[in-house]
């Protein structure tokens, strides 16, 4: 990735859509929108003081909103380029109201609010959809109850969770407990307030609160205006303090997230939505429940699929240590509904496929394999750019030819043509890239299919 | 003189399609909507079937 920042060769254009493309294959014009980013690319070194300072939280969509960036931000913390953006569905600034601060605190004066969207033109002889695909919204189907259980995830965002550049540091904290946890900072923080205030009352009157409050309920200051407010001060105290008690006891008895379901073909394989197997998930369960067990060796995770796709190279063997090293358990049968047990525990209904019975599991957390779902930008983008799509939405291609789109001089990899695997979206890239090179170097695009 | 190329994406396809080209001496626009480059790939904590770290 670095070296992509690095290459006298390329040209980044982060933070950037294609809007126009005209002419034809060897001699295309494309126009670009570069949006503001109301920091300047050439003088903001990264350093990452702005954010420090930046008082407007936002939920981190590289985090899948498991943790909060600032409205200036930079999207990951080894992101290329480094170059901030202030986000300005967000800022305070730019919504109109009085903050400013990160342009005080930036040295090196890169932030600029009054910049405005550049638009340019590059000539090109060939172009490489590369956009990629989208998580498939597990909400969509009721009865995993998605986003209703708070400890049902998806993949990617246990992905997250099990990074130690991630929002737990790699703990796996469940999101039940992380928000008991975030419920009690958030009372703590009343608490150090009203404590403040009672400690400066305490001090006045040279007692204790929990003293002065039991004369005071005995009726001793009856017609005591200044102390009816100190009563009435302890007592919401006191409001703050019983629930973070009881709070921080439950919290007591956190622990990781031990036991493990993962769910495969969800949206997948499935007739309501994509009647595809999106290729990569059944493998990403076994890594996810692989490294859930490296982190914590009493971690036990059951898979629940239909069949196993591991179709790769080395996929079956990995698929196996899994089962035989970390604890994996592989259940042949389609799961039919996710409810909430005792301490949210998610509890998953299945048809055990193999003994014919219909069962019921208690697990601390439950994993989604989500679908591989073509990028929501992709409608537009391919009447832009001038390219079909298939049923699905995915770029359309021919066996023969994976990488050519329906137009001449426009080639396709990755996700954005089908659901695949990085190695084999490297593999169809670095052929994308030859197959663009060939117009690029020859100047006759006519010769391009007699060299075959 | 040869001609240039534009990659639409930044994740891993689009990254190693720059590179090839790039080292072919080819000169490339790598066009990303996000503010910083590595799609989805960046996102995960490692990858199979080795367990490498993503970044
Ligand atoms: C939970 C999970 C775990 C996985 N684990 C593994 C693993 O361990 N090993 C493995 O081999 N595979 C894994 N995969 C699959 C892997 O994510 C994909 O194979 C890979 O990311 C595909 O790369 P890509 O470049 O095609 O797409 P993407 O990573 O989606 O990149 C597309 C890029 O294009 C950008 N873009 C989109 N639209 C536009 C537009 N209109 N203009 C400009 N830019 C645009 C996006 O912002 C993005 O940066 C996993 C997938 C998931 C969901
Ligand atoms: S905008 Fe300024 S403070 Fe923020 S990262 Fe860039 S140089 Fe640092
Ligand atoms: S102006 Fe204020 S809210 Fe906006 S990015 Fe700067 S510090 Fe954050």
């Amino acid at each position: 990735m670095l070296d992509v920042g690095r290459h006298p060769n390329i040209e980044l254009l982060s933070y950037s859509e294609v809007e126009k493309v005209e002419g034809r294959i060897g001699d295309l014009r494309v126009t670009v929108r570069r949006k503001a980013r109301y920091v300047e690319e050439d003088k903001c070194t990264g350093c990452g003081t702005c954010t420090e300072k930046c008082p407007t939280a936002v939920p981190d969509a590289f985090n899948e909103g498991l943790g909060d960036r600032r409205a200036i931000y930079s999207y990951f913390a080894q992101g290329i380029p480094s170059t901030h953006t202030i986000d300005p569905d967000q800022c305070r600034q730019l919504k109109g109201k009085k903050c400013g601060i990160c342009a005080k605190t930036c040295q090196a004066e890169a932030i600029n609010f009054d910049q405005k969207d550049r638009i340019v033109e590059i000539d090109v002889a060939a172009i490489i959809v590369a956009v990629g695909y989208d998580v498939f919204d597990p909400s969509r189907i009721p009865e995993y109850r998605y986003r209703e259980i708070t400890n049902v995830v998806t993949a990617i965002e246990f992905e997250r969770l099990l990074s130690a550049s991630g929002p737990t540091v790699g703990h796996l904290d469940r999101p039940s407990d992380r928000a008991v946890e975030a419920q009690i900072e958030e009372l703590e923080k009343k608490a150090r307030k009203s404590q403040k205030v009672l400690g400066k009352l305490e001090e006045r009157f040279g007692e204790s609160s929990a003293e002065f409050h039991e004369k005071y309920q005995a009726g001793q200051y009856q017609g005591d205006q200044e102390r009816q407010k100190w009563a009435d001060k302890y007592a919401a105290h006191l409001s703050v303090m019983e629930p973070l008690e009881d709070l921080k006891k439950r919290a007591e008895g956190f622990t990781v997230a031990k036991r493990l379901a993962f769910i495969q073909c969800v949206g997948s394989r499935d007739f309501r939505f994509y009647p595809f197997c999106s290729g990569y998930c059944c493998m990403h369960s076994v890594k996810e429940a692989i490294i859930a067990h490296e982190h914590e060796p009493e971690t036990r995770s059951t898979i629940f699929g239909m069949d196993i796709r591991a179709v790769g190279k080395g996929f079956e063997e990995y698929k196996i240590r899994g089962g035989d090293h970390s604890n994996i358990t592989y259940v042949r049968g389609r799961v039919a509904e996710i409810t909430e047990g005792a301490n949210h525990n998610p509890v998953v209904t299945y048809e055990d496929t193999r003994e014919r019975k219909v069962k019921s599991q208690e697990f601390d957390m439950v994993i989604l394999a989500t679908a591989c779902a073509p990028t929501k930008g992709i409608i537009e983008l391919a009447k832009v750019v001038g390219i079909e799509l298939d049923q699905y939405n995915f770029v359309k291609t021919s066996p023969l030819s994976p990488v050519d789109s329906t137009t001449p001089g426009i080639f396709v990899c990755g996700c954005a043509e089908s659901p695949m695997d990085v190695p084999e979206s490297v593999a169809q890239a670095s052929s994308a890239a030859e197959r663009a090179a060939e117009i690029a170097i020859q100047p006759r695009p006519e010769m391009e299919h007699a060299v075959a | 003189m040869n001609k240039e190329i534009l990659i639409i994406g930044g994740g891993i396809a689009g990254i190693q399609s720059a590179l090839d080209l790039a080292d072919m001496g080819i000169k490339v626009h790598l066009v990303e909507k996000l503010p910083s480059i590595g799609g989805k790939m960046a996102q995960l904590d490692k990858t199979f079937p080795t367990n490498d770290c993503a970044i």
